[in-house]
């Protein structure tokens, strides 16, 4: 065991927690942070991302003690006081979310992307979520979602090809 | 648009999925172990190490089962745990239950299995030939085929290959199962079928269905791989919870689950095609054999949508086509969101294309040409009404300008050696019903509360279909109240008995039609009481928008208050809705009748971009024109289309499955396994719905949009055949799906001789 400090979410947390443990395991077992998935456990499938000193990792392949004196977000940290973020109601409005599973994840990558590229082009936003594999949507509805949170869609509020 | 709650729960990672749900108190984890060969006969289960490793571990058998060891409905082949004999490599053979689940993993790896090794098969054409079949082979005819070929101008025969397909939902299988009061026992199951998991617990426990308890939330996905497949994991944690006493949690990892479950069935073919001199065809024959792997499962009625589909969208008088399920040491092999229909139109658009080129002529044309036409009859004898194959055929080519874009391809072919452009244009005929007639019912219990809220229960499950959504807008029209007053509950045993599994694309129509039902039946009776308390007849009166009027006049009475009068009244303000599919009947021994509520069409075009020298290609551009019936909700409807198109186009052209020559997946990560990424999805992907018509066979004029784009992803297939032609134009047909780059490579390079050769070998001319 091993004893750390670290910020997830803005909120500070201090652990003692096996060496072995990977942050995935950490938030959601001993923080009870549910809300980042599993996918596949090898980092192959970014359902588990979350973001380091503001950098997107897979958090299966991180261990927890290497968070030691590092601030982590997740998705339970995009919501405030109960409130959606911009881009939360953006998957919700084009409908970017189907089963949901590889959400969080993909929001988290979003987020990123939009940290270091507030208007991002579609080849910027396709490469931005390469590492997240989403079954469901065949991707378009999600990259139309960035496209509307950075104000790039012609017709705002519409989808584009219904 | 309307937002509901639960997609706001979604985007904020609070839907809670069975791995996320909080463990009940002194809960066991638990773990397979996994047999590690294609084929044995068990001689020893030593489980000393195993249970030496911490005295939480127990070593579950099949001799601890107290039912009867039998998952299989269709066919009793299908043991929850092997007695004697494994077959297929990755099968569950022993269940560890632990206090960790790392704990249960190492029991599981400590267990040893030891057997004697027996010749296992893999391939189902060599299954076929020693008539190792699951099932009696199948055969659906019409007209005089032989005569047909006789007689015909054009004659190509030729083989087709179709590979399987994992379904890589992102929730890998799962359950937890917990004993209650005595000797009932709940399970909450990761599985598109509560109710087959019911049943199947009830069996291997030895308990009536009364006392077996299956609930289902939500599902991190499902394409067809947890309609059967979900079964095993519930009853295996069923029975450990039975004999532990202990509620117990089975999860799989996503190795696990890769090894151990079905994939969407590899199909090899035979295929003899026949036209006219002006390119009618005239007949068509095929045997598909089907590699069902080492179960039937599913198997069964997956073949027979394969005979239903097996002339696509077009028109044929004479047909023959029988089905093989051939028995191999694989997985077995289950539903995946197509269900065999996409097999089956594969070989009919490899044999359409062979014949296209035999003739000289364009593909496209020759598909044209072909189209069903209202009123044809199927092979299998159902009249065709409503149809829609030519309009939206000739849709998409209107607004692609075909001739224009065929005439700038072809230039550009002709000036460029190093890279070609192909196209593609493939018709969708999709019929909607369960195959298996039985299994066209549903219902639903409806309340409303005292304060007018609603709560609807159905045995629709929610998997990112938004089957909910369109429930709760049924009912909302129905009732004639905003959505935001309805609310969906979970799926559960308890409160809708004996439910199909959401499948078949029939979530909404089922489902969403026995809603209907017990809407009306509430609506009757408030609307009754509505005529009491605002005088005049019952007739004429409706509610509208949570206001009771009569035509288009507002009473002044609302439905709140008109509830709650109701309630005061003494007036049941629950009832239960029940819908079976009307119309459908299907002799098995004549094989004709009417097996499909309705058809749904469409047409995609396809067009990639090749690299010559490395066969690497991107997929460029699609465009879909789709019918939808009066769409019930269009966001969601886009949102299936494009889906279905991206599992199509990855089955078509990247996702390869792969076993090694001892049978053993190789294919079994993420990184050996390739799914489509944010980049493999075409550049310009266009959807356009159809002009929206009625469709009197399904609820509110929809129509089932789960299945049926997934067919699209074809085009993929044979716009790269396309390209792939152009850069080499003496190249034989070669229909052996997925067309990976790979062999692409191998077709550019002349490294893939065998098609040419084959068909050459088989005396019929070659394609
Ligand atoms: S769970 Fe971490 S990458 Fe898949
Ligand atoms: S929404 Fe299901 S995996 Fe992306």
């Amino acid at each position: 065991m091993t004893r750390i400090s670290l910020t997830v979410n803005g909120k500070r947390y201090e652990r003692d927690v096996a060496e072995n443990r990977t942050l995935l395991r950490f938030l959601r077992e001993d923080l009870g942070l549910i809300g980042t998935k599993e996918g596949c456990g090898a980092g192959e499938c970014g359902a588990c991302t979350v973001l380091f000193d503001g950098l997107t990792v897979n958090s299966c392949m991180v261990l927890a003690v290497e968070a030691d004196g590092r601030a982590v977000e997740t998705i339970e940290g995009e919501a405030k006081d109960g409130k959606l973020s911009d881009l939360q109601e953006a998957f919700q409005k084009h409908h970017a979310v189907q089963c949901g599973f590889c959400t969080p994840g993909m929001i988290m990558s979003t987020r990123e992307l939009l940290h270091r590229t507030p208007k991002p082009t579609v080849a910027e936003i396709k490469e931005g979520i390469e590492g997240n594999f989403c079954r469901c949507t065949g991707y378009q509805q999600i990259v139309e979602a960035v496209l509307d949170v950075s104000g790039q869609l012609e017709k705002k509020g519409e989808l584009r090809h219904a | 648009m309307k937002t509901i709650p639960e997609a706001a729960l979604n985007v904020m990672g609070r839907t809670a999925y069975i791995d996320d749900l909080p463990e009940p108190r002194n809960l066991l984890h638990s773990a397979v172990k996994l047999s590690g060969s294609a084929r044995g006969r068990m001689t020893r289960i030593d489980a000393a190490r195993a249970l030496a490793l911490h005295p939480s571990v127990r070593v579950i058998t099949w001799k601890d089962i107290p039912g009867e060891n039998q998952l299989g409905f269709t066919v009793a082949d299908e043991p929850l745990l092997p007695e004697r004999e494994w077959e297929y490599w990755g099968q569950p053979l022993v269940l560890c239950l632990a206090e960790t689940k790392g704990l249960a993993r190492r029991a599981a790896e400590l267990v040893v299995v030891e057997g004697d090794a027996l010749a296992p098969t893999f391939d189902p054409r060599e299954a076929a030939a020693k008539g190792d079949f699951i099932l009696p082979p199948r055969t659906q005819r019409s007209g005089d085929p032989a005569a047909a070929f006789a007689r015909a101008a054009y004659v190509v025969s030729g083989r087709a290959d179709s590979g399987g397909q994992e379904h890589v939902y992102l929730e890998t299988q799962g359950a937890i199962a917990e004993p209650r009061d005595g000797d009932r026992i709940f399970i909450i199951s990761g599985t598109q079928g509560p109710a087959v998991v019911q049943r199947a617990a009830a069996r291997v426990l030895g308990l009536p269905m009364n006392k077996v308890e299956v609930e289902t939330r939500r599902l991190g996905g499902g394409f067809g791989g947890k309609e059967d497949q979900a079964t095993t994991w519930g009853c295996l944690a069923a029975l450990g919870a039975r004999l532990s006493g202990r509620p117990v949690k089975l999860c799989l990892d996503r190795k696990t689950d890769m090894r151990a479950t079905g994939k969407r069935h590899p199909y090899s073919s035979d295929w003899k095609i026949a036209a006219d001199a002006e390119g009618r065809l005239l007949a068509f024959e095929a045997d598909y054999y089907q590699n069902s792997g080492c179960s039937c499962d599913l198997s069964a009625a997956i073949i027979s949508r394969t005979l239903f589909h097996a002339v696509g969208a077009y028109r044929i008088p004479n047909v023959r086509v029988t089905g093989f399920l051939c028995r191999t040491n694989l997985p077995s092999f289950t539903a995946f969101r197509g269900f065999g229909a996409p097999q089956g139109i594969f070989v009919m658009e490899a044999a359409l294309d062979a014949l296209a080129r035999r003739m000289g002529i364009d593909p496209v044309e020759l598909r044209r040409r072909n189209l069903l036409e209202e009123g044809d009859i199927t092979h299998y004898g159902m009249p065709m009404t409503r149809v829609r194959a030519r309009e939206s055929f000739d849709s998409l080519l209107e607004k692609t300008r075909w001739r224009e874009l065929r005439a700038e391809v072809d230039s550009f072919n002709a000036s460029h050696a190093l890279e070609k452009r192909g196209l593609a244009v493939v018709p969708n005929c999709f019929g909607v019903s369960f195959t298996k007639l039985q299994m066209n019912q549903g219902g639903a219990l409806v309340h409303v509360y005292q304060d007018g809220s609603v709560l609807v229960s159905t045995g629709a499950i929610e998997m990112g279909q938004q089957v909910s959504r369109k429930i709760a807008r049924v009912t909302a029209c129905t009732l004639g109240i905003p959505i935001e007053r309805v609310a969906i509950e979970r799926t559960t045993t308890l409160t809708v008995a004996n439910t199909v599994p959401t499948a078949a694309s029939t979530g909404s129509d089922i489902n969403g039609m026995a809603a209907l039902a017990a809407c009306e039946e509430i609506r009757g009776r408030l609307v009754r009481r509505a005529a009491e308390l605002v005088g005049g007849p019952a007739a004429g009166l409706s509610i509208e928008d949570g206001r009771v009027v009569r035509g288009r006049e507002d009473t002044g009475l609302s439905w709140d208050d008109l509830v709650l009068k109701t309630y005061e009244s003494r007036v049941d303000l629950s009832a239960h809705g029940f819908y079976a599919t009307p119309g459908l009947f299907y002799d098995m021994e004549a094989e004709k009748g009417s097996p499909f509520a309705y058809h749904v069409y469409g047409a995609a075009l396809v067009e990639v971009r090749l690299d010559v020298l490395r066969g690497l290609y991107a997929v460029e551009r699609a465009l879909i024109v789709h019918d939808v019936g009066r769409s019930l909700d269009r966001a969601v409807d886009l949102g299936q289309i494009e889906g279905a198109f991206a599992q199509g186009l990855g089955w078509a052209l990247l996702e390869e499955l792969a076993f090694g020559a001892d049978g053993r997946l190789l294919s079994d990560t993420l990184s050996t396994y390739k799914l489509p990424d944010a980049h493999f999805l075409p550049a310009r992907l266009e959807v356009e719905m159809m002009r929206e018509t009625d469709n009197p066979r399904a609820v509110l004029n929809s129509k089932a949009i789960g299945e049926p784009p997934l067919v699209y992803g074809i085009a993929g297939y044979f716009a790269l055949l396309d390209a792939l032609r152009s850069a080499r134009p003496d190249g034989p047909g070669m229909y052996d799906l997925p067309l990976t780059p790979e062999k692409a490579l191998d077709y550019l390079t002349g490294d893939r001789p065998e098609y040419g050769r084959e068909k050459a070998a088989k005396g019929d001319t070659p394609c």
